[in-house]
């Protein structure tokens, strides 16, 4: 097949606790709505990224899921390096954005490495920060809602080369200190936010979407797909408490 | 009963003076609300009782002469001990069991100082988060773990750690019987140590590699890709590391599904014999194995276990059958991808189902991270192409992922009683509504139902079918 869109799915069976799937699925019907094809290549322990990747997604996993990934993650950064210059969006969601930092440092003290293609760090810490998240994102020159739900123990603080994706009106976000959710480093985004995050927030997933598709589009925005039922569920997300 | 539940080995204890005093004030307590017309009553004595007299729990399950069994596991418990207690009632064994509910302690002491005289033994339902606790106080002679899967994110984020409880908790329990699903690669890791009663089920030929529904996919002993040689659900089979060399045992009792199932039968080969179940869906055929097992366990033969096994029963949201304007309406409790997709499953393949309501809610006994749902093969349901009614708290979440699943969702309904209206104004006439629902969602659901029956809110004619059925009791 001819695809117009290569989504690489990174470890689907491992980083896929938080219903990743519904992230997948978003970014293909999505493109497909609007007539594009897409192939998901799922890339495993092992396995390599295939060539052409326009989006390469990390999703979440347990404490476990990451440990056993140590070994694989070697030599994956120059991998997604080249993925990212070739013109690939990479996204990481809660325990993978935690994966594309530079490091997470474990309660007793341990650090572990991480890909480091984005400027961030995330230490462990005691409370679990757990609930309904209101944000609001900035980005490629637009605003939008974000809603989703968080639940991590660690705390990401950003680094000078990366910048927020979001401010949280309502939730804790990277810290719960400084006001801010998720990480934007040039092609390489994370976020905490379950939901799925894709599928509850769709012009996030057209946001990445259109990076991805830049060519085919020629400059040309993404048609609308009107989104009814995810606008009115996006109307309820905002009224609803932490 | 020739041969029924061996012995403790020690003699039971007896009731302290204050512990029966404060019994009859609980039952007198529950006795006077139930009269006042204030409700049920059922946990006001234990409310009382546990005020009253602490420890008593301890000190009551102790007196039980043949003890009592700890069901505990993500999936099954209720049914599992129920199926238990069918088992044990048609054996001869009078049992005491707690219905599921917030507060665990609460429910045991209140089905404590209910039980009648002659009571022999207690088989509880005991949540992961406790089990620790509530193992120090109820000593089980037996502890049944049904299987270990995601469950209530924002509660249990690791499936890891409660394989880590489990095995902590039977550390603590000296001499109990365990009997688990040896099915389950990381629960049986986590409790082989105790040398259990493996129970399961007979791969099955259509069950291919694990979904989105199935837990991620790691050697429980070495974390590497393990190899299945056969599966029945999600990551429930027969698994080996070629690494490490682990396995999955070969279970004692293996219960083996028989064709011509549906949403509301079963037909199960076990080492009894065969049994026809009224509920439908691989799960209930662990439930049954883990029911035969653990009668084993406690000294019920096989081939009884099984007959007694016949006169089950489902309760409450376990594929419950209900009457909903003159239409059967089955109601199944749905709280993780796992027990969804098997449920999907049979409803989407039953003729009898007409429409679907997919009542998701967010409290906290539903899990407030509703992101498993799309983990769920809710893509069957589409393609089945029944009418399908997002409803519950998060009903507009449910149309968004009914959308992806390729489905056309009707308009997302809150209030229950306008989704089972709207499910049976499109439910083809003779057909009937299967409800899937998460806890709070099924409450309010079953709520309806019965409200509205006595209302006549859904007296409608959908369809063209009468309700005369109704109109007659
Ligand atoms: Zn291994």
């Amino acid at each position: 097949m001819n695809a117009d869109l290569v989504l690489v799915h990174l470890y689907p069976d491992l980083l896929r606790t938080y219903g990743d799937r519904g992230n997948v699925l978003a970014l293909v019907r999505r493109a497909e709505w609007r007539g594009f094809r897409v192939e998901v290549a799922p890339v495993s322990r092992g396995e390599r990224v295939p060539p052409g990747a326009g989006i390469v997604l990390l999703g979440g996993g347990t404490d476990r899921d990451q440990e056993i990934l140590g070994e694989d993650l070697v030599g994956r950064r120059e991998e997604l390096d080249a993925a990212a210059t070739g013109g690939a969006v990479v996204v990481g969601i809660c325990g993978g954005y935690q994966l594309l930092g530079r490091r997470y440092v474990a309660a007793d003290g341990s650090a572990i490495d991480g890909l480091g293609l984005l400027d961030v760090v995330t230490e462990a810490a005691a409370g679990r920060m757990v609930g309904n998240v209101h944000a609001r994102a900035w980005l490629d020159g637009r605003d939008f809602d974000l809603v989703g739900f968080e639940n991590h123990g660690g705390r990401t603080r950003l680094g000078p080369a990366a910048r927020p994706l979001a401010s949280v009106p309502r939730g804790q976000g990277n810290n719960g200190l400084d006001g801010t959710e998720g990480a934007v480093q040039g092609a390489v985004l994370g976020t905490y936010l379950h939901g799925p995050v894709l599928p509850a927030n769709p012009d996030f997933a057209d946001a990445l979407l259109a990076r991805a598709l830049a060519r085919r589009l020629g400059g040309e925005p993404l048609a609308p797909l009107g989104d009814r039922l995810e606008h009115e569920a996006l109307a309820r997300a905002r009224r609803r408490g932490r | 009963m020739a041969n029924g539940p061996r012995g403790r080995g020690s003699v039971p204890r007896r009731l302290g003076p204050l512990d029966a005093a404060a019994e009859v004030l609980g039952r007198a307590a529950g006795a006077a609300v139930r009269k006042a017309g204030l409700g049920a009553g059922h946990s006001l004595p234990g409310a009382i009782v546990e005020r009253l007299v602490p420890g008593y729990l301890a000190r009551r399950a102790a007196t039980l002469p043949d003890g009592t069994v700890a069901v505990s596991g993500t999936n099954g418990k209720t049914t599992t001990a129920s199926m238990l207690r069918t088992i044990l009632r048609e054996a001869g064994v009078p049992t005491v069991g707690n219905e599921s509910g917030a507060n665990l302690s609460r429910g045991v002491v209140s089905a404590l100082v209910a039980m009648p005289r002659g009571t022999r033994l207690g088989v509880f339902e005991v949540d992961e988060a406790v089990l620790a606790r509530h193992a120090a106080e109820l000593a089980p002679r037996v502890v049944v773990l049904t299987n270990i899967f995601r469950d209530q994110l924002d509660r249990f984020a690791e499936t890891e750690m409660v394989a880590g409880l489990f095995r902590r908790t039977l550390a603590q329990v000296p001499g109990v019987l365990v009997v688990a699903n040896a099915d389950d690669p990381l629960l049986w890791r986590a409790v082989e140590e105790f040398d259990p009663l493996g129970f399961g089920v007979a791969p099955l030929p259509g069950a291919g590699p694990g979904g989105a529904d199935a837990e991620p996919e790691a050697c429980p002993r070495c974390g590497r890709v393990p190899v299945y040689a056969g599966r029945t659900m999600a990551h429930l089979g027969r698994a080996s590391c070629t690494a490490c060399g682990w396995r999955s045992p070969e279970p004692a009792v293996v219960a083996e599904v028989l064709p011509g199932g549906g949403i509301d039968r079963l037909e199960l080969a076990l080492p009894g014999g065969r049994v026809v179940l009224p509920v439908g869906g691989v799960h209930n055929a662990y439930n049954a194995a883990a029911a035969v097992a653990a009668a084993g366990a406690l000294g019920v033969g096989a081939a009884e276990a099984v007959r007694g096994l016949a006169a089950f029963r489902p309760r409450f949201g376990r594929a419950e059958a209900l009457t909903l304007g003159g239409r059967p309406a089955w109601v199944f409790l749905m709280k993780n991808p796992a027990g969804a997709g098997v449920v999907v499953r049979e409803v989407a393949a039953d003729p009898r189902v007409g429409a679907v309501v997919l009542a998701v809610s967010d409290q906290v006994s539903d899990g407030r991270d509703i992101s498993w749902i799309w983990d769920a093969d809710f893509e069957r349901l589409a393609a089945a192409g029944l009418p399908v009614v997002p409803a519950g708290r998060r009903a507009a979440d449910v149309a968004v992922r009914l959308r992806y699943a390729g489905a056309e969702p009707a308009p997302a309904e809150e209030d229950p009683a306008a989704a089972l209206r709207a499910a049976l104004a499109r439910c083809p006439a003779g057909k009937g509504i299967a409800v899937l629902a998460t806890y709070t969602a099924m409450l309010d659901v079953r709520h309806a139902i019965t409200r509205t029956r006595r209302d006549r809110m859904l007296d409608v004619r959908a369809g063209g079918a009468g309700d005369a059925g109704e109109r007659n009791r």
